[in-house]
């Protein structure tokens, strides 16, 4: 039915914009971090989202046209930034001790607020999806209603 | 006029003639009429008075024209065609209120027919 | 007026077809940020309008079983139109869906829908009144 599939689809873009805002705040959160669990500065993260038809059953998926056009999205995956920047301060702990460089994340703060800020519109505009597919399904239900 | 007896009464009512007053009016054909055959009579078909049997199959016609026309209004909103919402909604209207209404008249016309049908003659 | 006539017919087709509508609105706007996507649209108004054949003005006989149905009363093979919306604006990602234009797109149709279930609403009270009213 196509208003069921498409809160799926509208679910799985709140899902996606979520794990973006994940990404993001954990970047922001971790913008001094120096020293993680495997060694090294924190690496920025960012989330790539990749889209699937959102009809999973073989039988919907014989549907037709609407079929392979409708599609649900995925943080499909995480990629981790290798760069790092270098900063010169010997004050810090985990300076190096020849050269007084530290390396610190890759992270800049407007750009993690920029793209929280666009994640956040997103999931509102999928909510919005929501209501308004939520609405036509209780429409629906008003034929014959009160006759 | 004095009423002496039954008798002179009997006479005036013997001179007023009511056709001969009619006659008497003005007798330039576009402006006489004629109370028998109903000649003359200005209304908006010439020829006479329609039957009531008649205004009803005009009155039932004219609903159902409007149904169409409200069907037709529905369906070009529903291809697209029109994006008149008001008006469409305005015709739909029309030709409910006039379905209803002519369904009252229907009951009410049965319903005097069952009441003459009950009068006993 | 019967149960199957052609006003309701096509009243219903419609509501199926914006539904449909409405599920290709939500994928481009969850895929707003997806690399590489292209926003669609759907569009089945000619289609419903050329099966109508509200003017009586385009009817061709089918002289042979293969020509095709135009014209008057064909709603079984109705098929949407979907295909890349041609003014989506293209960022840098590859992606060209516009999320207000998608948005108001969804306004619009969600009108068209609630109008469409009043219409029908309407049809079906008017034909049970009939039925009902006795006496």
């Amino acid at each position: 039915m196509d208003l069921l599939s498409s809160l799926r689809i509208s679910s799985s873009g709140l899902a996606a914009q979520r794990k973006r805002m994940e990404a993001h705040s954990s970047n922001i959160a971790n913008a001094q971090t120096t020293k993680t669990a495997e060694g090294g500065p924190y690496r920025r993260k960012e989330v790539v989202f990749g889209s699937e038809p959102a009809r999973d059953t073989f039988s919907e998926i014989l549907e037709g046209e609407l079929a392979e056009n409708a599609q649900t999205v995925h943080a499909t995956e995480v990629v981790h930034s290798d760069k790092v920047q270098m900063k010169h301060d010997p004050t810090h702990p985990d300076a190096d001790p020849v050269t007084g460089y530290v390396a610190m994340p890759d992270v800049n703060p407007m750009v993690e607020m920029a793209n929280m800020i666009e994640a956040q519109r997103a999931y509102e505009s999928n909510i919005t999806a929501i209501n308004t597919t939520k609405q036509m399904a209780m429409k629906t239900l008003e034929i014959g209603r009160g006759n | 006029m004095a009423i002496k007896d039954i008798g002179s009464f009997q006479q005036t009512l013997g001179n007023a003639d009511a056709k001969g007053w009619s006659r008497s009016v003005d007798n330039n054909s576009s402006d006489s009429f004629n109370i028998e055959t109903g000649k003359g009579f200005d209304i908006e078909e010439s020829g006479g008075a329609k039957s009531f049997g008649e205004m009803l199959s005009e009155s039932i016609g004219k609903v159902n024209a409007m149904q169409t026309e409200a069907n037709v209004a529905m369906e070009k909103l529903a291809s697209g065609e029109s994006q008149n919402l008001h008006e469409t909604l305005l015709a739909v209207e029309k030709a409910d209120i006039a379905f209803r209404t002519m369904n009252q008249v229907r009951t009410k016309v049965i319903d005097a027919y069952r009441e003459i049908m009950k009068m006993q003659i | 007026m019967d149960v199957n006539d052609k006003t309701l017919h096509a009243l219903t087709t419609a509501l199926n077809f914006r539904e449909m509508r409405q599920e290709l609105i939500s994928s481009n706007v969850a895929n707003a940020n997806t690399p590489g996507f292209k926003a669609k649209k759907l569009d089945f108004e000619e289609a419903l309008a050329r099966a109508l054949d509200v003017d009586g003005q385009m009817k061709m006989n089918a002289t042979d079983g293969r020509h095709y149905n135009v014209g008057g009363g064909s709603f079984n093979n109705l098929e949407p139109e979907i295909y890349d919306n041609p003014n989506g604006v293209v960022s840098e990602n590859g992606n060209t869906v516009d999320v207000e234009a998608e948005m108001a797109q969804m306004a619009e149709n969600k009108l068209m829908y609630d109008a469409l279930v009043q219409l029908i609403n309407k049809k079906m009270g008017i034909m049970k009144y009939a039925i009902n009213s006795e006496k």
